[in-house]
Parts: structure tokens; C-alpha cells; sequence
């Protein structure tokens, strides 16, 4: 997990994920889109704890959404990205570009 | 349609929390039913949520205590809880896997305790508390009566006649639906086939009053069973043995004597009544029968705002208003009572103690399976030192500490539960074989939810049990003599040793009482078979016939059993054949007899005897000696003087040491019953069973009274195997009567093993514990002895070199390895001694306080704890001093 301001690599896909689903996200569908697009096998509890995470850090913020009878009449959580939380994502990917430049891997070498 | 997982979702909701636990339980609801069931199909959409549920705890939780942490709460927040239990169990199954031969021993000893206690529960669940399936069936009652004046003690069967019936069900207000019942066996038949079924004939909607529907069709109404309707009700065991479960069966017939009956339903499983496989409607209504007809049987319910003490104190009033009615005619009704009691009760009260004891006896085993693991888990605590003071290092309070070895704990003894279950699957089945040749128990013995719920129960506490100690004594750990190289810290061990010598005394008192228990017991079979029967039951076929009064009169029944007879007799292989209506030890036939010459008026004061109709071959085919007179002769026919045959008993009670011969008894004071001469005394039998003195019986001969016997047992002695007659014998009856069958074959010694075979089982079940006990205590013993050697090697070098003997540091380590053993030799002979006398009921000829067993068992377990206690101290003994003193 991100030490202090930085991301650490789960909290920036799920940033970048509701990012992508434009304020529409929620917990499962989030989980569908990550799973989709890396491949990567995620439990929903994950999703969540980062989620939650992420918005005791202020980078996300959430509201109830609709609820409905299959839900039992709970009420869906929708996500959305904070300013912060867009810097934050800046940063970190600045960060990793900075590290990789001039760089240029070979898979089939060292 | 299938529903969400309820577990899965339970635990969801656990780890999550407040927070985000409704939004995500929320989403994975939608998913479920919206995306995942229709496109996966149940099963795999089910396992998909338990995937998720199971993936999402970790995660969720870790959350929860950053959350805590970052609030600087207390570790006291419910996340945290299961966190730690999680981590721990994670812990406690490395470390068993760690230790694993060490793991295996443990997990099998505790499966065993928990096995046996798991199969003596099924069995006591099973037979005792709940044999019946009906629902609320502790209000469901059955009324027991007594009539001090006939000599009859307190009895449901056969024991209240249609009067009474009627005076309880128009009176009684704190009972309803109440009916009766009488039973009697029938043959009928099914097309071409016939059999002899066990029938009760009722009067009353009975299915009401069990509270249960029939599993096929409809019970009788209340009217059809007064007027006689031609219906009836099939047992379920019936259908499915006789019928192949038959789902049409509803609306056939079969015959009874001549005329056909329509099924008009079937019991549901396991309605136990009695063993009645067959209910019938009685036909007449209960006012035909005289007052004094005691032959049925009654059952009710506790109606809904009285107890059974209502129940019991109406009744009072309502035996005392009839005798004040009625006594003076009927003495009988003198001080008579009328008790209501369970159904359950009713039936079960003689297994009660046996149960009990048994009970008991396998909680023993467990405790004693406790203290094994709670020794061996100290012995081998002296390896986890460094691992303990590693972690109180880092922060782990005592507390912490405890919970960690509890947990691990408790885990061994899930581990061992869930092996010591499938064990005990084993074991119920063998039990069930076992109880179903054993006629007139109800109730099935399985692993239902009940016993499931037991063995979970029993493993959490058996592991919290022997959890304890060690955790507690693991956990006092000083870190800086552990953590220097300084590891045999001289007063962890000592107290470590102590606990486990307090161990050992506690092994040994549980073993020494189950040993003196089951010693107790297998004295008393070994003397129950040593007693002599008074007859010879080897090679005695016996069979039971009853013939239907509608086709046999008395004269006909007479002819038909005197035909039976002499053919039987022209069988190859048959040496002697009789009939009795009881043989020994089936005795319920009992009549009060008068002297001749001692006049008595009031019947009350009459002796209680056996009575005994019976045949002139029935001696000769039982092999009963006769010490005076003569036995039934041809010339003892229908005309001639009416005669008896006493036996001693019989002749020392009624004609206190007088010659009987000559003398002349009949039954009561009734001006209008027969004399009876008596022309012959014979030898006592075991005819009240093989516990009991022999009681004073008399003999009359049935051809001299045939209108009072028409149910007989025949008596049919070989030179050959006796079942190999049977065909034959068949074919005889079949011959005189085709439709009339034959049942309840068996030999007379099978029917003498049967009566002691409650007490066979509980000293064959008790000494199996014992053995295992003992084996316990030994290996317990063994341990704690080595252990004692490990610790003391240092010290035992220093004395050896100091110029001790080697038969001198034996003899040091024997009597301190002893000195527990004493402590709890002791101690469990007091508590055998006390608990011997809660035995009393099943022992016999064998007071509790035998002190030939008890001098017996305690040798025993004094060599066993010797040779137990010899290897290590041999081991001590063959010390090299140098190494000794160099060990660490």
C-alpha cells in the first residue's frame, strides 16, 4: 500500500478504474472493470478496502446510490475522484516515467 | 430458485462492517441474481460467492485494523477479534503441521475419547431420550395403574379395562384425546401368503393424540373404531419389508378370518408402538366388557395450560371416587392408583441406569484422554520455551500467549473431533446392528444433528480443557533465562513436572474406577451364567402359537395342540416335545393362590405365585426334574379330578414343609373356582429369570383347562441341531391347520441369553473402556516418567558419579515416579467404592464394595504402572555420569 502521499499499485488502478467508469462506479462494477482490462482476479472486499482507503486519504469521496429489490434494498455506493486524488495519480505516474526513462527492457534479456 | 448463501453472506457483513458492509453485500446480491446465477448455473454460481466471501474477509479485516489503529482505539475492536482468531488459527495449524507425528498421536488419543463419548451419546439420544418420533412428547402421556390388593405393582400394559378407560376420558379435563388400545397377535392374509402379525385393536383416533399424520392415506376415525368398520393401518416397517413399499398400497385388502380389510393408511417411520405392526378398529364399543377385563392399554394428551403433577393429582381423585364406588364389590379397588407418566418414560425406564452408567463411564475416558494430551502437551512444552519468550519479546502479553495455545488447542481437538466422528460412524452402525436383534427397543441410533452438536461441543471444551494447563504454564515464562543459552530454567520445569505427576494421579484414579467398574460388572455376568438353571435349555427349540378364538374353541384348541404334539414327536431328531404358556424366564402369567385348610376370606392376603399352564410332555422337553409325586399323565384328561404340579418353591410356601402331594390349591377365594389336587412337586427353575430366586409356581395341566390358555409356547427338545427341526415342525402345523402360522422361533438358551443381555453389553462396553483407560494411564505413566529422566539427567550423573548404584538411581526413580501413582490409586478407590453402590441394579450376586475385584484391578494397575515406570528407570540407570553431567 502507498506509503504516506504515494500510491501504491492496487490503490492506483482502482483510482484509475473510477476514473474510467465516470462517477458511475460502484464496488462491483469496478471489480468487473479491473478484472477485465489486467486480467487480475479481484475479490470485491479488496476493491473495497482500497476504496475505503482512498477516501480516508481524501483522493475519492462517495454517495448513495439507487437501491433496489435485489440488492435486499440496499442502497448502491457510487464512487467519484477528488482533486486530490487526480493529482495523486499525476504524481505517482510522473514518478514511475522518471524511472523509466531511457530506459529500455528487453523481455528476453536480463 | 436458489437463494444466496446465507453463511457467505453472514460473513461478508462480519468483516466489513458498518462502513461499506450493506453497498458491498448490496453489490454482490445484484451480481449474484442478476449476472453470475443466470449465466453459471447454481452451483458454480454458489461457489462463486463463497469465492468472493472468502477472498473478501482478509482484506476487509486488515482494513478494519488500520482503521482501528489509525484511531489509536483500543485492540479491543470487533474486527480485531476475528483478525487475531484468524491469525491464530493460521498459526496453530502451522505448528501442528510443524510437529506433526507428535500432532498425529495427539489428534488419534483425542479421537478416540471423542468418538466413544460421541457413539454412547447417539445411543443414550437414541434409545433413551428421544426413541420416539413424536412431536412434543413430553406431553404425551400414558396412565399406568396398581391394585395393591391383586399383588400387582405399578404397570401400563395389559393393566386398565374398558371402564377405566371410559371414567378418564369423560372425566378427565386435564387430558384430551384420549384412547385405548388392546393387542393380541392375528394372522392374516395377503393373497396367497399369511402371516402372523402383532395387532392393536383401538377405540379413538390415535393419530390425533401422537400428534402425527400417517405417512400414507388417513388414520381411523374415532366412530369406524367403535363400530367396527372394516379398516385398518399398516406399519411403515411392515409396508417396506412385506409390501416393497408399495405406493398403491392404500385401498387393498387383505383377510382376517375370512373376512377382508381395507389399508387404509400407513404409520409414519419409526411410530413405534410396542412392536404392533398392524391397528385395527376394535369392533364393539368399551361397554360390552365387565369392569374387570384388565387387558388394555391407554394414551393421551396433556391438554394445552396443565402439567403432568395436574394430570396426576386428577387422577388421584378420580381413583379414589371409583373405589368409594365400587370396592365393596370389587376389592381390587382398595387403595388402587392410577399414575400417568411419558410416553417416553414408560418405555425407557429400565435403560436408564445402564445408560447412565455408561454415560458416565465414557466422560471418564475423556478426562482421562484430557489429561494424557495436557501431559504430553506439557512435556513437550519445554521445546516451545524459545518460541514463547520470542514472542513475549515482541509484545505479546500473557494474555495474548494463552489465547494463542487455546487456539491451537482447540484446534487439535476439531481435528481430533472430526476424526473421532467418522469413528463414531462406525460405531453407531455396529450399535444399530447390534440393538436390532434386540426385540422391543425403539428408537434409532444415528448421527443426527443433536449428536453432531454434542461432539462439537465436547471437542471445543475437551480442547479448552486440556488446553489450559499447558497454556498457562507455557505462558509464565521469564524471557531472559529463556533467551540466554541458560534454557533449563530449574523452576519453569519443576512446576512443569509437578503438573504433570498431578496428571498422572488424576489417569490413575479415572483408570482405577472404570477398571473396578468394569471389573464389578464382569464379576456379576460370570456369576449370572454360573447359575444353574434348574432345567436343561441346550438343544430346546421353542416357537410360539395362538389360535384365533373365532375358529378354535376350547375343545378345539385342546385337540389341535394334543395332534401338534404327538406329530412333532414322530419327527426324527425330536426327543421330547411340550408346550407352556411361559417357559423360563418369561414369566407374566401370576394368579393368587389358596390353600385348602387355611381358610382366608380376603384374597389380598392369598400368596402370589407363578401360574403355569402347561402340557405333560412341558418337563420332560425342558428337562425339569421332579423330586415327588408325578408329572401330568394321559389319565389326566377333561373328566377326570382337576390336577396341579407345585414346585419346591411352591410347596415350601404353601404347605410350609408339609407333603403338597394330596392336598388341594385353587385360584382366590371365589366360592366357584376348581379345586386342584397336587400330584407331583418339581425341581426349581431360573423362572423368573436368571437374577432372581426362583418364585413358587404352579402347573396345570392344559387339556384340563384349555378355555384358559389358547396363545402356547411349544416346547420341542432334540438330539439333533434344533433349528434343523423347524421345517419339519412347520409342516406339521401347516398340516393340522394351513393357516395357521408359527413365530417367535428361537432356542431356549437364546431366550436366556436375551434376558441377561442388557447386562452383557454394559460389562462389555465398560471393560473395552477400561482397557482403553488403562492403556492411557500407562502410556501417561511412561511419559511423565521419561520426562522426569530427561530433566533429571544433570542430577542423576551427579549422584552417580557421587558413587550411587545404578539399581540405587532405579530404585529412586521408580518410587518417585510411583509416589502419584499411589496418591491416585487412592483417591479413584474412594470414588469406586462410592460410585459402586449407584451400580447396584446391575450387578449381581457383586456388592459394590467387592473386595476381590477391587484387590484384583488395583494389582493390576500397580504391575502396569511398574512395568510403565521400569524402562525409563532403566534408561536413568544406563546413564554414562560424564555425559550426564556435561548435558544440557
Amino acid at each position: 500500500m502507498g506509503k504516506g502521499k504515494f500510491l501504491g499499485e492496487f490503490e492506483q488502478i482502482v483510482l484509475l478504474g473510477v476514473l474510467r467508469l465516470k462517477g458511475d462506479g460502484y464496488g462491483m462494477s469496478l471489480r468487473r472493470e479491473i478484472e477485465r482490462r489486467t486480467g487480475r482476479a479481484v475479490s470485491i472486499g479488496a476493491v473495497y478496502a482500497t476504496l475505503d482507503r482512498l477516501e480516508t486519504k481524501g483522493y475519492v469521496s462517495s454517495h448513495d446510490g439507487e437501491s433496489a429489490p435485489v440488492r435486499g434494498g440496499r442502497a448502491r455506493r457510487l464512487f467519484q475522484v477528488e482533486p486530490a486524488g487526480t493529482q495523486a495519480l499525476q504524481a505517482s505516474k510522473d514518478m514511475l516515467n522518471r524511472m523509466w526513462d531511457g530506459i529500455e527492457v528487453d523481455p528476453r534479456t536480463a | 430458485m436458489i437463494s444466496s448463501p446465507r453463511l457467505a453472506r453472514w460473513l461478508v457483513e462480519r468483516a466489513a462492517g458498518r462502513v461499506h458492509g450493506p453497498a458491498l453485500v448490496g453489490d454482490l446480491e445484484e451480481e449474484f441474481y442478476d449476472h453470475i446465477l443466470p449465466t453459471r448455473g447454481p452451483t458454480r454460481a454458489v461457489l462463486w460467492y463463497w469465492g468472493q466471501a472468502l477472498g473478501s474477509a482478509g482484506p476487509l479485516l486488515l482494513r478494519r485494523r488500520e482503521r482501528a489503529r489509525s484511531r489509536k482505539s483500543s485492540s479491543q475492536a470487533k474486527g480485531d477479534h476475528m483478525w487475531m482468531f484468524l491469525q491464530d488459527a493460521r498459526f496453530s495449524i502451522r505448528a501442528i503441521r510443524k510437529n506433526l507425528a507428535f500432532s498425529v498421536i495427539l489428534i488419534t488419543t483425542l479421537a478416540l475419547g471423542i468418538g466413544a463419548n460421541t457413539v454412547l451419546y447417539s445411543v443414550v439420544d437414541g434409545l433413551v431420550l428421544h426413541p420416539f418420533p413424536f412431536p412434543d412428547g413430553d406431553r404425551l402421556v400414558t396412565v399406568g395403574t396398581e391394585y395393591p390388593r391383586l399383588g400387582t405393582g405399578l404397570n401400563f400394559i395389559e393393566h386398565m379395562s374398558p371402564a377405566e378407560f371410559t371414567d378418564i376420558r369423560d372425566e378427565a379435563r386435564s387430558l384430551q384425546d384420549i384412547v385405548a388400545w388392546d393387542m393380541g397377535n392375528r394372522q392374516v392374509s395377503f393373497g396367497e401368503m399369511s402371516d402372523n402379525l402383532f395387532t392393536g385393536f383401538w377405540w379413538g383416533d390415535a393419530f390425533q393424540t401422537i400428534g402425527m399424520s400417517p405417512y400414507l392415506g388417513r388414520g381411523m376415525t374415532a366412530e369406524e373404531t367403535v363400530r367396527g368398520d372394516a379398516v385398518a393401518v399398516l406399519s411403515h416397517r411392515i409396508w417396506q419389508s412385506r409390501f416393497g413399499a408399495d405406493p398403491q398400497i392404500i385401498g387393498k385388502t387383505f383377510g382376517l378370518n375370512g373376512n377382508p380389510y381395507e389399508i387404509v393408511g400407513i404409520m409414519p417411520p419409526r411410530a413405534e408402538f410396542s412392536g404392533m405392526d398392524l391397528w385395527m378398529p376394535m369392533g364393539v364399543g368399551p361397554e360390552v366388557f365387565p369392569r374387570q377385563r384388565r387387558q388394555f392399554q391407554v394414551m393421551a394428551r396433556i391438554r394445552d395450560g396443565f402439567s403432568l403433577d395436574q394430570v396426576n393429582a386428577e387422577l388421584e381423585g378420580l381413583a379414589r371416587r371409583t373405589e368409594l364406588e365400587y370396592a365393596r364389590e370389587m376389592e381390587e379397588y382398595a387403595d388402587w392408583r392410577m399414575t400417568a407418566f411419558t410416553w417416553t418414560d414408560a418405555n425407557v425406564q429400565s435403560l436408564k441406569p445402564a445408560a447412565y452408567i455408561l454415560l458416565g463411564a465414557v466422560g471418564f475416558v475423556l478426562l482421562l484422554v484430557c489429561s494424557n494430551v495436557a501431559s504430553l502437551l506439557l512435556g513437550r512444552s519445554a521445546q516451545r520455551r524459545q518460541e514463547m519468550a520470542v514472542r513475549v519479546a515482541m509484545g505479546a502479553n500473557r494474555s495474548r500467549l494463552v489465547r494463542q495455545m487455546l487456539t491451537e488447542s482447540v484446534t487439535l481437538s476439531i481435528a481430533g473431533g472430526l476424526l473421532g466422528l467418522g469413528l463414531a460412524r462406525l460405531g453407531t452402525n455396529a450399535t444399530a446392528e447390534i440393538l436390532s436383534t434386540l426385540p422391543f427397543v425403539s428408537g434409532t441410533v444415528e448421527l443426527n444433528t443433536r449428536v453432531l452438536l454434542f461432539t462439537a461441543g465436547v471437542s471445543v471444551a475437551a480442547g479448552v480443557l486440556f488446553g489450559l494447563l499447558p497454556a498457562l504454564q507455557n505462558s509464565a515464562v521469564s524471557v531472559q533465562g529463556t533467551l540466554k543459552s541458560e534454557g533449563a530454567s530449574v523452576t519453569g520445569s519443576r512446576g512443569r513436572l509437578g503438573l504433570q505427576r498431578v496428571l498422572v494421579a488424576v489417569e490413575v484414579a479415572l483408570a482405577l474406577v472404570l477398571l473396578v467398574g468394569g471389573g464389578l460388572l464382569i464379576s456379576s455376568v460370570a456369576r449370572l451364567n454360573a447359575v444353574d438353571t434348574g432345567f436343561q435349555p441346550e438343544n430346546v427349540m421353542t416357537m410360539r402359537l395362538t389360535l384365533p378364538r373365532e375358529d378354535y374353541d376350547a375343545a378345539a384348541v385342546s385337540t389341535f395342540f394334543q395332534t401338534l404334539e404327538e406329530e412333532v414327536s414322530a419327527i426324527p431328531g425330536v426327543v421330547a416335545v411340550g408346550r407352556g404358556d411361559q417357559f423360563p424366564p418369561i414369566a407374566f402369567s401370576f394368579t393368587r393362590v389358596a390353600t385348602e385348610g387355611l381358610e382366608v376370606t380376603d384374597e389380598g392376603q392369598l400368596p402370589v405365585v407363578l401360574s403355569t399352564i402347561a402340557s405333560p410332555g412341558y418337563f420332560e422337553a425342558l428337562g425339569i426334574p421332579f423330586h415327588r409325586g408325578r408329572s401330568f399323565s394321559d389319565l389326566d384328561v377333561e373328566d377326570a379330578p382337576m390336577v396341579a404340579i407345585v414346585n419346591e418353591a411352591a410347596a415350601e410356601l404353601l404347605f410350609e414343609g408339609q407333603d403338597p402331594i394330596g392336598k388341594r390349591v385353587r385360584g382366590g377365594v371365589d366360592e366357584d373356582s376348581p379345586w386342584f389336587q397336587v400330584v407331583g412337586v418339581a425341581g426349581n427353575t431360573v423362572n423368573v429369570g436368571p437374577d432372581q430366586p426362583p418364585m413358587a409356581q404352579v402347573f396345570l395341566n392344559h387339556r384340563q383347562v384349555p378355555e384358559w390358555s389358547n396363545q402356547m409356547f411349544l416346547l420341542v427338545r432334540t438330539s439333533v441341531d434344533p433349528y434343523s427341526v423347524v421345517p419339519a415342525i412347520r409342516s406339521t402345523v401347516r398340516g393340522i391347520d394351513a393357516d395357521q402360522p408359527v413365530y417367535r422361533i428361537q432356542t431356549a438358551e437364546e431366550t436366556l441369553a436375551r434376558s441377561t443381555a442388557s447386562r452383557r453389553i454394559a460389562a462389555t462396553v465398560l471393560s473395552i473402556f477400561a482397557a482403553f483407560a488403562l492403556t492411557l494411564a500407562a502410556v501417561g505413566i511412561f511419559a511423565v516418567v521419561s520426562f522426569s529422566v530427561g530433566e533429571r539427567t544433570r542430577e542423576i550423573g551427579l549422584r552417580m558419579a557421587l558413587g550411587a548404584e545404578a539399581s540405587q538411581v532405579r530404585r529412586l526413580m521408580i518410587r518417585q515416579a510411583l509416589m502419584p501413582v499411589v496418591i491416585g490409586g487412592v483417591v479413584g478407590l474412594g470414588v469406586a467404592l462410592l460410585l459402586g453402590r449407584l451400580m447396584g441394579q446391575l450387578l449381581f450376586e457383586v456388592t459394590g464394595t467387592d473386595p476381590v475385584t477391587l484387590l484384583t484391578v488395583t494389582a493390576l494397575l500397580a504391575t502396569v504402572a511398574l512395568v510403565a515406570s521400569y524402562l525409563p528407570a532403566m534408561r536413568a540407570s544406563r546413564l554414562d555420569p560424564i555425559e550426564a553431567l556435561r548435558y544440557d
